[in-house]
Formats: structure tokens, sequence, C-alpha cells
């Protein structure tokens, strides 16, 4: 176990998401407002026979087809520094060209880097050579390995692996769709964005390549009415005359919500700090709900980012407005019946909490 | 004691400038002067300087994912936690750190 923990696998796979994300957001973004429109995403785009909706899903649908690429230069980038962007680019293409997805793009990364770090340690080159090593010796050896086992040994495998996993998925009866809707929910509703968030999104994105485009959308929408229910129970903890959160907090939340809305649940994070166990508990229950309800119904948008926005993709928008209704009325009712009142002096002040102890495993000393 | 650090998390908007905003308080409530540079998705922010890091007696890096500009901090006594630590336990954290600062200059008196 420490061995695999050295490896930092879960801390690679993180940095290529940070790359991952500003790119998922502008694609996203011009293909939800480009299909909203009426567009369509085209392969190619022909002088005089595209419109400007049709160009703009174009745009987003070919920054979303590359992400298998930029998973694995990111995961490549990660292990190997800058000698490992060169081979994890074209490992990620061939993991592409081979229909290994996402799933092969980060296999791919994870193989890329490893291979230049290991060419980087163990080949000695010559005095006059040197200079040949991050141009040639680095990036030909480690594509040239790194691709061909991608397309004669793990990309096979992977392709038949996913579309396994895909007709798993498109084969769930309603009581299945509804579990797997709850939990898809609530992981990525419980760490507003952080690192169990991201990892699910990882999982969901790869099923939205292999065209199953729930999982995904629960967990959108998920992300977008988390913040929306925070902003929901001032309302309703007002009708109880009860007052749930500080000034600070209010203050934040005009700002947290209007985030939520465009699909960035991070905005709530200075809230959740003071009263982390109340927040998450709403969070998970009322992502559970959204989650399930959106499986069970249904909601498909073909963009994995968007928020609103992404409900005009959907073949029923409706049933996507549904699921955010659930969610954002089970957080906020939550929120509202759980968070403690606060009494006049405390609106004002800001609240020390105990600290959790730090787990020693958490701390690397250089 | 002077501390230097860098924050990064993975999105690179919340944890990053919540982990700052919270090291900072709780070392200048320890009565220690701090410096953190923040890499967010918007780039670097509040870089540290070549002096700052030299002064340094410590480096905190409070991050989740590779952090641009590493080599800077070569030779110093470097301690890493990912964000959620400075976010959760900053003030038992600059304790810890505090500790890990005492031993080790300890360690290079004896020898």
């Amino acid at each position: 176990m420490k061995k695999i923990k050295e490896l930092n696998l879960k801390g690679h796979l993180l940095t290529a998401i940070s790359y991952l994300i500003p790119i998922v957001c502008g694609a996203g973004f011009l293909i939800a407002i480009g299909m909203g429109f009426g567009g369509t995403s085209q392969d190619q785009l022909i002088q005089g026979e595209f419109s400007f909706w049709d160009a703009l899903a174009t745009m987003g649908g070919a920054g979303l087809g590359l992400l298998p690429v930029v998973i694995a230069t990111g995961i490549s980038y990660s292990i190997a520094g800058k000698p490992g962007i060169a081979p994890g680019f074209i490992i990620g293409l061939t993991a592409n060209a081979i229909g290994a997805g996402f799933i092969g793009g980060i296999l791919g990364g994870f193989l890329s880097g490893y291979l230049a770090v290991a060419i980087l340690k163990y080949l000695k080159v010559p005095k006059w050579a040197k200079g040949l090593m991050p141009t040639l010796i680095i990036p030909f050896l480690t594509s040239i390995i790194g691709g061909v086992i991608m397309v004669y040994i793990i990309g096979s495998p992977i392709a038949a692996f996913t579309s396994l996993l895909t007709n798993a998925l498109n084969s769930l009866g309603s009581s299945s769709l509804l579990v797997f809707g709850g939990v898809v929910g609530l992981l990525s509703g419980v760490d507003f964005g952080g690192p169990i968030n991201k990892t699910v999104f990882a999982f969901v994105l790869t099923m939205q390549a292999e065209g199953i485009n729930g999982p995904i959308t629960a967990l959108q929408l998920v992300n977008t009415a988390t913040p929306i229910g925070f902003g929901l129970a001032y309302f309703i903890a007002k009708l109880f005359r009860k007052n749930i959160y500080t000034t600070l907090e209010t203050e934040t939340l005009k700002s947290a919500v209007p985030m939520g809305v465009i699909n960035i649940v991070e905005g709530v994070i200075p809230i959740v700090m003071n009263d982390i166990i109340r927040c998450v508990i709403a969070t998970a229950v009322g992502g559970a709900a959204g989650g399930a309800v959106s499986m069970l119904l249904g909601a498909d948008a073909t963009v994995p980012f968007g928020g609103v926005l992404m409900l005009p993709t959907m073949t029923n928008p409706w049933t996507g407005v549904v699921a955010l209704l659930v969610n954002i009325l089970v957080t906020g009712l939550t929120l509202a019946l759980i968070k403690k009142n606060k009494t006049q002096e405390e609106m004002s002040t800001q609240t020390e909490t105990e600290e959790d102890d730090i787990d020693l495993d958490d701390i690397k000393v250089y | 004691m002077n501390i230097v650090g860098v924050a990064a998390c993975t999105v690179g908007i919340a944890h990053t400038y919540i982990a700052q905003e919270k090291l900072e308080n709780a070392a200048k409530k320890a009565g220690h002067e701090i410096a953190i540079e923040t890499q967010g998705t918007i780039g670097t922010e509040n870089e540290l300087t070549a002096e700052q890091i030299a002064e340094a007696h410590v480096v905190i890096l409070a991050i989740d994912v590779k952090i641009s500009n590493r080599e800077r901090f070569e030779g110093k006594r470097i301690i890493e936690v990912p964000t959620e630590v400075a976010v959760k336990s900053p003030n038992k954290l600059i304790e810890k750190v505090e500790k890990i600062v005492e031993q080790s200059y300890q360690e290079r008196e004896s020898k």
C-alpha cells in the first residue's frame, strides 16, 4: 500500500483534471450555447454551409473530443515534468484513435509519464547526445513504446471494457437507476468540488464519451442545485423566523448562488467551512435525491458543463428542471431545519470551531 | 519564525485561496511571519520573492496538484499537506510545523 501511495496516482490525476476543467468549462459552454440555439457539432465546417450556432457547437465539440488527449498530456506532465508533455500528447491521440477514450487517455498518461521518467533515469547517453535527449530521444522512445503498448496491448481491452460498462449502464432497471443516481449525486455533492467530486467527474465524463449522458447530467445538476439550495435555505429559514447565516455568509451567498446557476459549486465553501457537518448532510441528502430523480427521469444533457445552460440540450428539458427543483428544495429544507438559529451577536461574529486532528499520513516532510 | 508557502488546489478557484487565508491567519496568530503564494487557475499570484524564500525557516506546501517552480525551495525544510488539512486545521498544522522545525534544528546542532 505504501508503495502505491508513494506513486501518488491520485495527485497526478488531479493535476491533469485541473488542466482539464477550464477546457471542459469553455468548450462545454460553447457547445451548450450552440446546441441550445439549434446548432449541431460537425466534423468539418464547410464554407457557406453552417450557421453561427453550428460554428459554436463545433468549436465546443472539438474541444471536448480532445479530452482524452488533454488528460493523457496532463498526467504525463505531472509525472515527468516538461519531457512528459510531448509523449503524453502523442499517446493520448493514439488512445483516441483506437477508441480507448477517456480511460485509455488516463492509462496512456501514466504509461507515458513513467516511461519518460524511466528513460531519463536509466538511459545514459554520451555528452554529444545530451541535446538530443529532450528533443528526440525521450519523445520518440516514449511515444513508440507507449503507443505500441496502447495500440496492440491495452487499447482493445480498454475499448471492450468501456463498451461492457456502457451496455451494463444502459440496461439498468429503474430501481438500480435510482440507486446509481443517488450515489453519483451524493458523492459529487459531499466535498463541494473537491477531490471526491473530481474523481467522480472523471468517471462520469468517461461514460459520456461513450454516449451515456445520464450520470454526468446527474452530477452537474447536483453541483448546480447545491448553491441554489443554500440560497433557498435562507428564505425557508426566514419563514420559521430563523437566522441560519451570519451577515458575512449572506454576503457570500450573493455571489455563490449566481455561480451555482452556471455550475460552479465552490462558491459556498466558505459557508460550509463554518459548519461542515450540517452543510454536508444537507448537501448529501439533496444531492442523493436530485441525482436519483435525474437518473430515473432520464435527464440526458449532451454537454458536460453549463448548469442551467445544460437544460436545452436534453431530450426532455423538463426532466432536468424537475431534478434541479427536487435537489434545491431538499437541500434548502434540510439546511433550514438542521442549522442552528444564530443570535444577533453570532450574526456579526465569525465562529471559531474546533479543529480536526491532523492525520500524520497527510503530512510529508522533505 | 519566517514561513513561506504555496497553495494550489485542483480547480484553483476556491480551496487555494481559503488555504492561503487560513494559513496566514493561523501563522500570524502564533506570532510568525508568513507569505503564501497562490497558484490558482488564474495563474500565480502573490509570488514569493527570492529574498523571502532565502529568509524562510520552513516552507509549507498546501497543494493537491503539481506546482510550478518547486525547485526554488531546494535545500529548505519543506512540509507538504493536501489543501484540505490547511483549510480544516490551520492552527494545528502550524503547531506541527513548529515542532518539526524545532526538531530539525536540534538534530542539526547535535551533529
